[in-house]
């Protein structure tokens, strides 16, 4: 492997690991405050980036319900209006904001009040995520959708980070994703330590009755935390479609194993393990000699159980202390 | 406090949604219906191993029918705008074991489409002599384990006369048998891999298998560009179909045109990023790139060939021969050669027929391969249930006998269908006499395009 290879290998080590941070963060987010796995996180991934379709005006084809509904209401199969690229996924965002406060009161809540068993919540999570998923079937149809060309104007398809001989490129999208991730890493990091709704944050995930004691209202913490973590999400999850299209209602639950892997291998609950985790498991696929890349998988998941074996905290989770 | 105000306005908006979406719904069919329905009774039959015993809904059927037989029906059914027959009788019931869900349903879906106009189609046209048919629908998701459910569904529950399924040929290799063993016969719509006619005497298909049609187009792309040496080709492992698929390509590249192979690489359906791939392939600098994949995985991977510096031509399998590539690719899907067991462009009375009646429930959209061949399934079912009921075979009270026989018939007959003249082998082969070649060419919005024939 030449030198250059290694260098290619790297920043689509990079492109693809942090497709999963960004992913991963949702799980972590929900994780840190609540010690459950939100499964339904891959598809409110997937939801938003059908609401920015939606909002950039975009057609519904004939296999979704909307496609009628919309025909009847509007007279074309859109929404009759049409926000620029940005906006649409900023507001798109929002409303998956939105359906993440919804999937606690629904999926969530009701649970907890009852001191359910967090494996219960998981499973109701699980539960939400397939009746979404066909939902989405439902309204949208399981064709693949796009957003409409140059959704950033005019930029090139891809960077160029070699030379002009030797070129070594990467797509733009995911260099923006990229960057995408480290924003959001840094923005949550500032939130949770350097602000007071980050000290409530984190009491409620130290102890939530002893915060409710307190006078915080954990509920509501607990609704924004949802909030944040799924317009989050939503955003990602039109990033990612931009990068490989909106391929139908289970695009955002294909990458639900990986972010799981990606939590684990970075540190349950840890915001910049997520990132670390993600970037691992990229770099990892991204290093599978070319006669074995389609098991890139197996290799990613055959490191997490190492990395599990010899560290079972993950790359950057501290040791669980033991609560008398 | 504003909480409880957005809770309130997000619930009230899902439920305006929701409800608004059921009464907007078009009216789900009555197959559908019924399957929601199984009765004890049905369960109880589905148990007992024999199906040929039970078939007393056929029986009552077949008695009702056996009184009329309205004008001769045409058996080649010409497309002339035909005013719509009186029908009479219990409709026939034919199965249509589709992906209607999962990953699977964006193929399945067309083939419902395709489904839905055959059954308009031939009951405007009289049906089987005035009978009606009746296609009953089941979903076999995008796995065996679903395409087996669908399957003993039909033959048990809904005992139809035949089954058209499944969608993909990894799910016929699970349940084509437990309809041979049953005697039932299917008719593949879209099963393109090596062996499936050869899984049981009951198993025949319409779609060509791909050793006959993908060469097609790697020699077509040779032919516009005669400088090619080097050739990649990639294909997805986990799909026994894009497997036997680049099979095929691969011995065409080496034993047919003598070309060097220069990098195989493989990806899972699931994939959507190709970084990996793509750098693999472009360090082996070939004038010729092949794909064998499904619509979102194989747009994509054309999608990142092209976007990091890919220029020579490209060839895509069966299963990037749908529209569906189009907003995955976009622009960049412009060029690509693609072997087709089916062309809009074929101007027959039976596929103008169809072009038309696929263009009125679609928005003038062209239809694709995979609702014509669901089509093509149907109208040989029909034809031959025609040919059976004018030999008095139909008024049977023996629905075992009824399959075997309609199973007989189906392979000795000759179709006109929208894929062009077709026949089968003995063993169940489809032979078409015409393939296709066509070429991606996208519109300038660089979301829509067509499959333009390469002559």
């Amino acid at each position: 492997m030449t030198l250059i290879n290694v260098w290619q290998n790297i920043l689509n080590g990079l492109a693809v690991g942090s497709v999963y941070a960004i992913f991963a963060v949702g799980y972590t987010l929900i994780f840190s405050i609540l010690r459950i796995i939100n499964f339904a996180h891959g598809a409110v991934f997937t939801v938003s980036a059908y609401f920015t379709y939606l909002l950039t005006g975009s057609a519904i084809n004939t296999n979704g319900t909307l496609h009628k509904l919309f025909t009847d209401g509007f007279g074309a199969p859109a929404l009759p209006i049409k926000l620029p690229f940005v906006i649409a996924l900023l507001v798109g965002g929002l409303l998956a904001g939105l359906v993440g406060m919804l999937l606690d009161r629904i999926a969530f809540r009701p649970l907890r009040q009852r001191g359910a068993d967090p494996l219960l919540t998981l499973v109701s999570s699980l539960g939400v995520a397939v009746a979404m998923v066909n939902l989405i079937q439902y309204f949208f149809g399981a064709e693949i959708y796009s957003y409409p060309a140059n959704p950033f104007g005019n930029i090139p398809a891809a960077v160029n980070f070699g030379t002009a001989d030797t070129p070594v490129p990467v797509r733009t999208i995911q260099v923006i994703i990229f960057f995408v991730a480290i924003v959001i890493v840094i923005f949550l990091t500032w939130l949770i330590n350097s602000t007071k709704l980050g000290k409530a944050l984190r009491a409620v995930s130290e102890d939530a009755v002893t915060a409710s004691l307190l006078g915080i209202n954990t509920d509501r913490i607990i609704m924004f935390t949802f909030f944040l973590s799924a317009f989050l999400g939503g955003i990602s999850g039109t990033l990612v479609g931009v990068s490989v299209g909106v391929a139908g209602p289970y695009f955002g639950i294909t990458y639900g194993l990986k972010g799981l892997a990606v939590i684990v291998l970075g540190g349950l609950g840890d915001i910049p393990g997520a990132i670390i985790g993600g970037i691992v498991l990229g770099l990892a696929e991204a290093f599978v000699p070319p006669q074995f890349v389609a098991f890139k998988e197996a290799v990613a998941f055959l490191i997490l159980f190492l990395v599990l074996v010899i560290r079972p905290q993950g790359i950057l989770g501290r040791a669980a202390v033991v609560k008398v | 406090m504003k909480r409880p105000v957005i809770v309130l306005v997000a619930l009230s908006l899902f439920i305006a949604a929701a409800l608004s979406a059921c009464g907007g719904a078009p009216a789900p069919t009555a197959s559908s219906v019924q399957q929601a329905a199984p009765t004890v009774a049905a369960a109880v039959q589905q148990a007992a191993p024999t199906v040929a015993a039970v078939a007393p809904t056929v029986a009552a059927a077949a008695k009702a029918a056996a009184a009329p037989t309205t004008a001769a029906a045409p058996t080649a059914v010409a497309a002339s705008g035909a005013a719509p027959k009186a029908l009479s009788g219990d409709p026939i019931k034919i199965g249509v074991a589709v992906a209607q869900t999962s990953n699977t349903a964006l193929l399945g879906q067309e083939q419902v489409i395709g489904a839905q106009i055959a059954e308009e189609f031939f009951n405007q046209r009289g049906g089987i002599n005035g009978r009606p048919i009746k296609l009953v629908l089941q979903d076999t998701a995008g796995d065996e384990a679903g395409a087996i459910n669908a399957f003993q569904q039909l033959i048990n529950n809904d005992k139809v006369v035949g089954i058209i399924g499944p969608t993909l040929s990894q799910q016929a290799f699970a349940a084509d048998p437990i309809a041979d063993k049953a005697g039932v016969p299917v008719i593949g719509p879209s099963n393109t891999a090596k062996g499936i006619p050869q899984i049981g005497d009951y198993v025949s298909r319409v779609s060509a298998p791909v050793a006959v049609v993908a060469p097609n187009a790697v020699k077509a792309a040779i032919k516009d560009n005669p400088g090619v040496k080097n050739v990649a080709v990639a294909y997805a492992q986990n799909d026994a179909f894009s497997k036997s698929e680049t099979g095929t390509f691969q011995q065409t590249v080496t034993d047919t045109l003598k070309l060097n192979l220069a990098t195989v690489q493989t990806f899972q359906t699931t994939d959507t990023d190709f970084t990996t791939q793509v750098t693999n392939i472009l360090n082996a600098k070939p004038d010729l790139v092949i794909i064998s994949g499904l619509a979102a995985d194989g747009g994509n991977l054309v999608k990142q060939l092209r976007e990091l510096g890919y220029k020579g031509p490209i060839v895509g399998g069966n299963g990037l021969n749908t529209a569906n590539i189009f907003p995955v690719c976009k622009d960049k899907c412009d060029g690509i050669y693609i072997a087709q067991a089916y062309s809009p462009e074929l101007s027959t009375p039976m596929n103008d027929a169809f072009k038309a009646a696929f263009k009125a429930k679609q928005q003038g959209k062209d239809p694709g391969q995979f609702p014509a061949q669901v089509f093509a399934g149907v109208q040989v079912f029909v034809e031959a249930l025609t040919a059976l009921d004018k030999a008095g075979k139909l008024q049977t009270t023996d629905l075992a006998k009824l399959r075997s026989d309609l199973n007989k018939q189906a392979l000795s007959g000759k179709y006109d269908t929208p894929l062009g003249p077709i026949s089968f082998t003995p063993e169940g082969e489809v032979n078409q006499e015409q393939y296709y070649v066509a070429q991606i060419k996208m519109n300038s919005d660089g979301q829509t395009g067509k499959f333009v024939y390469v002559k």
